[in-house]
């Protein structure tokens, strides 16, 4: 191949030059232009070659193209001007557009082989699952044309009768017979351990095995069956989780209410919070009760603060009591530590309190009844004894 | 639950099924009604000779299904109707066949009941409607008097062949034609 500007040359000097002029092969190149190609060392032939590859670009004008054919037909000392007009008109047949017909005759042979070729492998497929079960080892092979009579047929012996569609992790019995294994447990559940088929005794059907090799071919042979019933699956599933979990939270929102019963019935929860529901309605129900007994002593405010924060005591005591009674649960060391604690610093503050205010029959009976309740909290204490 | 009859209502048949049982239950109506449907289309590409069945309305659980008596026979000619209904917990529950026309038959009573073996205790999952249907008129031509419904009429079917079947094509000139 000879070099860009070698190509680009002449053909500046082509279309520079006159027609009429160019009547020998030397007239197409200027004498510089020879010269130059003489000290690069290049023959006449290599650059008339050269300027005949370029004159072949598609890019190329007409022009140029019918001047092309000229040079490369006629040898260059017997050209007159008659004759190249005859063949002017002759290069009707340029090599270009032959050679384009050629390509498309090859694109044309290629499609046909390739159109021949596709429907042999097709055919080779077909004949590989229309053989016999060999078929079912290749997985390209896979079912997508179902309108073969095998594939219905195969479709029918691999579905399972109990819900007759395509077996699902199969599960073969010991007389042969085969069926989801999901279906052949409801199957031995609901209607006894017989085969759905023969009737014959199965073994024990809880540990139903799934036939491997089986599954396998299905999952080959129907992978779009097999997939759409495992997402079903797996969204029942999910429905069956969720309402599970509603139910459980039902469960225990209905156990949250204080039924003496069933807290008795479930024994020993271990308890570290108190039941709150329990405190607030049986501290409610003490408050109102309290109030009531107080009520009268109201205008002594300190003695009204003081009572307020007994009250408040004794509604701890209450709804520890409560909530002990209310489930067997036993409280925490910690808790049985603190309300010691708590108990003892009233009956100090008390103790102490007591010298400077006067103490009404109310008062005291308060404090009796506070009293009573605190001891009644103890005993209670003590009676669990101590926490396992 | 199989007494329940005509369970209508998709939920209904859900709930009775994860009752019974306690991990994912595979009758649950979807199951139950997927098969029923599968049946159909089964059925409708293939029936069996001289039947016919499809739910009744909207309700695929409730079937009705016609059975032409099979000539031979003292049915010949007639066409008789069947309420088939789907439990819950189909197919691992029989389905319930009763005869909306009157026939004359050992094993089919006054009420339309039949007694027919596979649809009681010989049940089994792996039968369809289509097996259940070809069963029915193979009752037709097979009557079992040893089993009967009406005692009356297997005696005579025993004793009195020509008379039964003279009785029994009467009945089916009037009934079921």
């Amino acid at each position: 191949m000879v070099s860009e500007e070698q190509k680009e040359s002449p053909r500046v000097r082509m279309q520079s030059n006159p027609v009429d002029n160019s009547q020998n092969m030397e007239n197409l190149f200027s004498p510089r232009f020879k010269s130059v190609a003489a000290m690069a060392g290049w023959d006449e032939e290599s650059i008339l070659f050269a300027s005949l590859i370029v004159e072949d670009t598609p890019e190329r004008q007409f022009k140029h193209k019918k001047r092309s054919d000229l040079h490369f037909k006629t040898p260059p000392s017997t050209n007159t001007r008659r004759k190249r007009r005859d063949q002017k008109k002759s290069p009707i047949s340029i090599p270009v557009p032959i050679l384009n017909l050629d390509e498309e005759e090859e694109l044309v042979m290629k499609e046909s082989e390739k159109k021949k070729t596709e429907p042999r492998i097709a055919v080779d497929e077909e004949n590989k699952l229309g053989g016999d079960k060999l078929a079912k080892d290749n997985p390209d092979a896979s079912c997508s044309n179902s309108a073969l009579p095998c594939m219905n047929k195969l479709r029918e012996e691999l579905s399972c009768a109990i819900c007759l569609e395509i077996c699902f992790e199969p599960s073969t019995t010991s007389c042969g017979h085969s069926f989801c294994k999901k279906c052949l447990r409801s199957a031995a559940d609901k209607c006894g351990k017989k085969c759905p088929k023969c009737r014959q005794l199965i073994g024990n059907s809880r540990s139903c095995t799934v036939n491997t090799v089986l599954w396998n071919t299905i999952q080959l042979l129907f992978p779009q069956e097999v997939e759409a019933k495992k997402a079903s699956g797996k969204k029942n599933q999910k429905e069956h989780q969720s309402s599970e979990r509603k139910t459980n939270n039902d469960l225990i929102s209905r156990n949250v209410r204080p039924s003496r019963v069933s807290y008795r019935d479930t024994s020993v929860q271990p308890s570290r919070v108190p039941n709150r529901g329990a405190i607030t309605r049986v501290s409610n129900r003490d408050a109102s009760t309290s109030r009531d007994m107080w009520n009268q002593d109201e205008e002594d405010t300190p003695l009204v603060q003081r009572l307020r924060r007994r009250e408040a005591l004794e509604r701890l005591i209450l709804s520890r009591e409560a909530s002990g009674r209310r489930r067997r649960g036993i409280p925490s060391q910690d808790e049985d530590t603190a309300l010691a604690l708590r108990l003892q610093r009233e009956e100090f503050m008390e103790a102490f309190g007591g010298t400077q205010e006067q103490s009404g029959i109310s008062l005291s009976s308060a404090r009796a009844n506070l009293r009573v309740m605190a001891s009644r909290a103890a005993i209670s204490i003590h009676s669990r004894g101590r926490p396992t | 639950m199989n007494s329940q009859g005509g369970i209508s209502m998709a939920g209904r048949g859900g709930s009775s099924a994860t009752a019974t049982s306690s991990w994912v239950s595979p009758t649950s109506v979807s199951t139950s009604g997927k098969r029923i449907q599968r049946e159909m289309t089964e059925l409708n590409m293939d029936p069996p000779p001289d039947c016919s069945a499809g739910p009744k309305g909207d309700n695929l659980y409730h079937w009705i299904s016609t059975v032409m008596g099979p000539p031979g026979t003292p049915y010949q000619g007639g066409i008789f109707f069947l309420d088939l209904t789907f439990p819950s917990d189909y197919p691992f529950k029989p389905p319930k066949v009763v005869f909306k026309t009157r026939i004359y038959h050992c094993n089919v009573d006054s009420a339309g009941n039949l007694s027919l073996d596979i649809l009681k205790d010989s049940w089994s999952p792996a039968l369809t409607i289509t097996k259940v249907l070809l069963a029915i008129r193979s009752i037709f031509t097979h009557p079992d008097p040893y089993n009967p419904l009406v005692p009356g009429i297997a005696h005579m079917y025993l004793a009195d062949r020509a008379k039964h079947d003279e009785l029994a094509a009467e009945w089916t000139l009037r009934f079921a034609k």
